[in-house]
């Protein structure tokens, strides 16, 4: 199951990691160590290939070389204990609009074989406030009702790591605020988590590791301590203009 | 295999909700295959052409190319709102989201089909209550195989720009074999043979049924993933 290599309190390992669409690189040898219980935040501009790094850990896509282990399962075998691990949040609700919350997560939580869906469909709609409207299609949802009903999907089999990509993307300010909340309700000791986004003071709030991806690369990673705001924002800059331009 | 089973039935019960909800399928579908039966009753003079000899191919027209409608919707819907990515990232074998869909598209057939052989009765004024049994062992049969092969090239054509022509390009030239013998049979049926004189049609869209359910377990894996 686990590979030599990899140290037993990793959560996420990833070594040379590069995946090519075509001619395309999408991304070019990325590697990284993220531990048990640890947020790490990776920026990046469009096309720097941060969605197709969470596909590829999250076993929706293959990479073209190199290895990755995310709880101690290799990505490369696919294998479905690691997605019952998992849960993956993006701007993709991955919700059937003419069904009501509860039959979506009653849904999932029989594909992911939990022994009491309805039960914990109940469970995890109350935790993200959406009790009220639990009976409603989906379809009748606004966008950061949706978000919320999208983290109630991710977490109905509560996974010990959790991808978010891009999860503020066509959100109001306020809706922004209480998805906010919720997420770093998700950051647990026990849960890993990785996310993405452009939005550098949202990114910075929660995390403990930062990175920067820019044309399929790890440009910077730190943990978020060694890290002054403001200079990191003209640092992400200067770093993305300069790598746009090689 | 206990978990494979619920996996299958989970996916059946979400597309049967959903079908219960909107009726968008079958109303779709009823209304395409009673259109072909009615434009090909204008079309064809009863008085002169033995409706014995042409309701047959008739009947195979309607649920070809009304289950066609059908199954294109059957993974564009899962594409709507990124659905097929969360399939994809629950522990579900790749086979088991096949014949998930594969039950539900062969729930959603069969019960068009159901409520166009009256129909068919009707207006070709054919008598199929005699023969019903064998007629419905032969329309499953054939359904299947539209079915298996729809399924997988629904979830080929759905990760296509041109997803709507390509599955009819891609399904209508493979189902020769299963819709020449499913018309052959049922006319056989119709004009009062017994299933027994038939066993080489029989057994030849049953070894295509196989030979798309095979192929399908071979490839979904890869043609689901990205």
């Amino acid at each position: 199951m686990t590979d030599d290599a990899v140290p037993s309190d990793s959560a996420i390992h990833v070594k040379n990691v590069c995946k090519s669409f075509g001619l395309l690189d999408a991304l070019r040898g990325v590697s990284f160590d993220l531990k048990k219980g640890e947020f790490l935040t990776v920026f990046g501009p469009n096309g720097a290939g941060k969605t197709t790094l969470i596909k590829i850990l999250s076993t929706i896509a293959r990479p073209t070389s190199g290895t990755a282990f995310v709880a101690g399962y290799d990505v490369l075998q696919g294998d479905a204990r690691l997605r019952n691990e998992i849960g993956v949040i993006s701007h993709a609700t991955c919700l059937y609009g003419d069904l009501t919350p509860f039959e979506n997560l009653v849904f999932y939580a029989r594909m992911h074989g939990l022994n009491d869906p309805p039960g914990r469909a109940s469970q995890v709609i109350e935790e993200v406030g959406l009790k009220a409207r639990m009976h409603d299609p989906a379809r009748t949802f606004s966008r950061g009702m949706l978000q919320r009903l999208a983290i109630a999907r991710a977490i109905v089999h509560n996974p010990s790591v959790l991808f978010l990509d891009e999860p503020y993307t066509g959100l109001d300010p306020h809706a922004a605020v209480i998805l906010k909340e919720h997420l770093a309700a998700l950051h647990t000791e026990k849960r890993t988590v990785l996310m993405t986004t452009h939005d550098i003071a949202r990114g910075l709030e929660m995390c403990d590791k930062v990175a920067i991806q820019v044309r399929g690369r790890i440009a910077f990673m730190d943990r978020v301590g060694n890290v002054d705001r403001d200079r990191f924002e003209r640092f992400y800059f200067e770093t993305v203009e300069n790598r746009q331009k090689t | 295999m206990n978990r494979y089973c619920n996996q299958v039935l989970a996916l059946v019960w979400k597309d049967l909700a959903i079908e219960i909800k909107t009726k968008e399928l079958f109303s779709s579908m009823f209304i395409f295959a009673a259109l072909v039966i009615l434009i090909f009753i204008f079309s064809a003079d009863l008085s002169v052409v033995n409706a014995y000899d042409v309701g047959p191919g008739i009947l195979w027209v309607a649920f070809v190319f009304s289950g066609a409608i059908g199954l294109n919707r059957s993974f564009m819907l899962e594409k709507e709102n990124g659905c097929l990515q969360g399939l994809m990232l629950t522990p579900a074998d790749r086979t088991a989201i096949y014949f998930g869909k594969l039950i539900s598209n062969l729930v959603f057939l069969t019960v068009m089909e159901t409520f166009i052989l009256p129909l068919f009765m009707i207006f070709f004024n054919v008598d199929l209550l005699p023969r019903l049994g064998p007629l419905a062992l032969v329309i499953f049969i054939g359904t299947l195989g539209i079915c298996a092969l729809g399924t997988l090239l629904s979830s080929l054509a759905s990760n296509l720009k041109a997803r709507e022509i390509m599955l009819p390009i891609l399904l209508y030239p493979l189902l020769v074999p299963v819709v020449i013998g499913s018309v052959r049979m049922t006319s056989l049926l119709l004009a009062g043979k017994p299933l027994s004189s038939m066993i080489n049609w029989l057994g030849l869209i049953a070894c295509f049924d196989i030979i798309y359910i095979g192929v399908s377990i071979m490839t979904i894996d890869h043609i689901l993933e990205e």
